[in-house]
């Protein structure tokens, strides 16, 4: 419609411009009669006339420019409307499909790797749909071959962790056999089977803590939480590396909130990395140094602290303390039988509780080791069973 | 004292479970796979004579799980323990199914072993 009304308006104003021009003229040759003095009353007559023509012709000419503008403008917004109404359709072509592209994207980034889209509509949505389902294809494949590197990692893990634990069985028992008729040796032979005890039980140490980081890597160091008493596991630990410290003249002392919330928690685990955190304690401090373990409510958590007042650590290893195979000072860790992988392992245990562990240290006056696990939902109804049927 | 029947694909194995409990005056027989263990049965002089069975988890032929599986269908309820490399064997499930007395990790923590022992004993 606006184009129609350009166009009028266009045939308009040449006519009109024709028109003045005709007029001219007809004044022109009524000038030269009047001038040559023919026909002087009439020629007269005809310039006065065609002047009003003019002067008509514009009056004509403004209004029909108004009416046009008008009919341009009226044009204009049929027009757009048209166009919006058109491109609203399109919109509305193009909203289902980008509809459906954003929520199979949500799913993709959700980790469904089967999300595709069904390719259709207009050519543009159809060709982005196709590309994304091509994107989804690839995303697809490369998610399969890394599950299937993680299972045959894995895999290698337990088959390894398997195979070396016979033949060390062997070599532990054997040992212990040996140690076993103690009185028969002579020192430097129970001295060597002593040594040989020792690097066994570290090697198992190294075996389960691998074992427990390619499960957690894997996202498969599963944790079974439930309402559990933490006072008699601290005094567990406690009891077990008592005989450790006292032969380093170590005191180990332990310092429980009374009436302390149960917590959600698999004891084995917390068990784990209570005995990481004191034998830590223990194995970096030197001969008569005192160990604390601490435990209080805080908020809906139960916070368990190792301290000490060893030798502390450096700042920049306290940063990198967590991560694994970082260990304290090299001079240190060269008696110090640890594998490196404790810390590392505590922090994943303790997460997979849905907790948090932090260290801080002063050099030169010790060290503590802080994590939090959440106060369990159940408290104190029955008296809690026995721990799962375990025989060694 | 017990009478074990132990189970393991493992010769040296073998020869330190039976010394150790032989010193702790156990009778010791053993079986180098779950095969051995349940044609031991099937011959009629299995549950007279064997108070506790020890029982690799992994071995070739038949794995300690599975003899103890066909044990129990045959209403063999005899006390087993279950030998096995890593922390956490097997599942809960299988230890109520299968009546499993208890799990032993390698390596092997003897004094514990040994008390377990005489408590099913």
């Amino acid at each position: 419609m606006a184009v129609i009304g350009v166009g009028r308006f266009i045939q308009q104003r040449q006519d009109f411009e024709d028109s003045i021009a005709r007029s001219y003229q007809v004044e022109m040759r009524a000038r030269v009669r009047l001038a040559e003095g023919r026909d002087v009353e009439a020629a007269r007559a005809e310039v006065t006339a065609q002047n009003r023509r003019r002067r008509e012709l514009q009056d004509q000419i403004s209004g029909d420019t108004r009416d046009t503008a008008l009919l341009v403008a009226a044009g204009l917004i049929a027009g757009l409307t048209g166009a919006l109404l058109l491109f609203s359709g399109l919109i509305s072509s193009m909203r289902r499909p980008l509809e459906e592209l954003v929520a199979a994207a949500g799913r993709l980034a959700g980790g469904d790797r089967s999300a595709r889209v069904e390719v259709g509509g207009l050519s543009e949505t159809a060709t982005l749909g196709a590309a994304f389902n091509e994107m989804a294809q690839e995303l697809e494949a490369e998610a399969s071959q890394r599950d299937q590197l993680d299972r045959l990692k894995d895999e290698f893990v337990l088959t390894a962790s398997h195979e070396l634990r016979s033949p060390l069985t062997s070599v532990q028992g054997f040992a212990e056999l040996l140690m076993l008729d103690r009185d028969s040796l002579t020192p430097r032979q129970a001295e060597t089977v002593e040594i040989i005890l020792d690097n066994c039980r570290h090697l198992v140490r190294l075996l389960n803590d691998l074992l427990d980081l390619a499960r957690s890597d894997a996202g498969r160091l599963a944790i079974q939480p439930r309402p559990t008493e933490i006072a008699p596991l601290i005094e567990d630990v406690a009891r077990t590396i008592r005989a450790q410290t006292e032969a380093k003249s170590q005191t180990l002392g332990e310092d429980l909130q009374p009436d302390l919330p149960l917590v959600e928690a698999e004891p084995d685990r917390i068990r784990q990395v209570l005995i990481n955190l004191v034998t830590n304690a223990h194995e970096y401090c030197p001969d008569g140094a005192s160990i604390q373990v601490t435990a209080r409510a805080v908020g809906a958590e139960v916070e368990i602290a190792v301290s000490d007042n060893g030798p502390g650590i450096p700042e920049t290893q306290l940063e990198r303390i967590f991560d694994r195979f970082t260990r304290g000072d090299a001079g240190l860790t060269q008696r110090v039988g640890g594998t490196g992988l404790g810390l590392a392992i505590s922090k994943s245990l303790v997460e997979l509780h849905g907790g948090s562990i932090r260290a801080a240290s002063t050099p030169g006056q010790g060290s503590i080791f802080a994590f939090r696990i959440p106060v369990a939902n159940v408290q104190r109804s029955a008296p809690r069973p026995g721990a799962a049927a375990e025989a060694s | 004292m017990a009478r074990v029947l132990i189970a393991d694909d493992s010769e040296t194995i073998l020869l330190l479970m039976r010394t150790r409990l032989e010193l702790a005056g156990h009778s010791v027989e053993t079986a180098c796979d779950g095969q051995e263990v349940t044609d031991r049965f099937a011959n009629g002089n299995g549950d007279r004579n064997v108070d506790v069975l020890l029982l690799d988890a992994m071995m070739p032929r038949k794995s300690g799980v599975d003899a103890l599986r066909e044990l129990r269908a045959a209403g063999i309820q005899t006390p087993a323990l279950i030998v096995s490399a890593h922390q956490n064997p097997g599942d809960a499930d299988a230890a109520t199914d299968l009546e499993i007395s208890g799990y032993v990790t390698k390596p092997i923590d003897f004094d514990r072993l040994l008390e377990r022992i005489s408590e099913l004993a």
